[in-house]
């Protein structure tokens, strides 16, 4: 069993961060609260990536996560009847479910992890200058059709989500 | 075994479940989609622990996680575009009063 006490130390941090940002965001009643929170727990699995020398990954996961949380705040405030939570709304349902839910794929996921060999574990990463150069190849390389396909999936979803919420007009029907 | 391999999925399931029971315990369309990526954020931690831990040298292992990141985004889209439509036609986005989804 091999151990790097910085390395496990930072990830036992930043992931403690992220799972408690994560109950966080259920536990508050400000929709505004929730969304930073979850921001929070994003930017803390983006800092896990920084631990595990995965560079370019993390500076692009906390980039996509501030400014997808920030568009979320937003409608946070738009679309909820009390965003701010002075009125202690429950939007809750099926609570005991869902916590039996959540505890049980916690556990078996736990027990999988703990209880399987995963075999030797690869002491060092390449350096972040080779690690993305040698993605670059693989995106434009052996990977350039699920790459592209992703793109593609992109486009679709911004075309449709834009076409879903334009109102709908007396001449088009809806 | 690599026990910060152990330490990094071990945070994942912690998202997962964290996220799974936000997923299904709330009544508010965009608090549901908070869960999912909750659960997708366990993914990424996953895969990017896969990759360090296990095959450092093949970059398949971060080509999933941009996969993934793009699941995400697109998961928000079209989301979001559902949102604006419900609250549009009635005036909420409480997924209890959903029972159709005619829009």
């Amino acid at each position: 069993m091999s151990v790097s006490i910085g390395q496990s130390l930072f990830l036992i941090f930043f992931g403690a961060a992220a799972v408690w940002f994560g109950v966080v965001v259920f536990r508050t009643h400000s929709m505004v609260r929730s969304a930073i929170a979850l921001l929070f727990s994003q930017t803390a699995v983006g800092a896990m990536f920084l631990v595990m020398q995965a560079e370019f990954l993390g500076v692009l996961q906390i980039m996509m996560m501030a400014s997808e949380m920030s568009v979320m705040a937003i409608f946070m405030v738009m679309f909820m009847m009390d965003p701010g939570g002075l009125g202690a709304m429950d939007m809750t349902h099926q609570k005991r479910l869902s916590l039996w839910a959540g505890g049980i794929g916690l556990t078996f996921a736990l027990a999988v992890i703990w209880l399987t060999g995963w075999g030797p574990a690869a002491q060092a990463a390449p350096a972040a200058a080779e690690q993305t150069a040698a993605l670059g190849r693989e995106l434009l390389g052996r990977s350039m059709f699920v790459f592209e396909s992703a793109g593609l999936t992109i486009l679709t979803a911004m075309v449709a989500a834009t076409m879903v919420a334009i109102a709908p007009t007396e001449e088009h029907g809806r | 075994m690599s026990i910060e391999l152990a330490i990094a999925l071990s945070v994942g399931a912690g998202l997962f479940g964290v996220g799974l029971y936000g997923a299904l315990s709330q009544t508010n369309l965009v608090m549901i989609l908070m869960g999912v990526e909750l659960i997708l954020a366990a993914a990424l931690v996953n895969l990017v622990a896969f990759w360090r831990y296990l095959h450092p040298d093949v970059m398949a292992g971060q080509m999933f996680v941009l996969i993934v990141m793009t699941v995400m985004a697109v998961e928000m889209a079209v989301g979001f575009g559902i949102a604006i439509v419900r609250f549009r036609s009635r005036g909420s986005v409480e997924m209890e009063e959903a029972r159709e989804l005619k829009g």
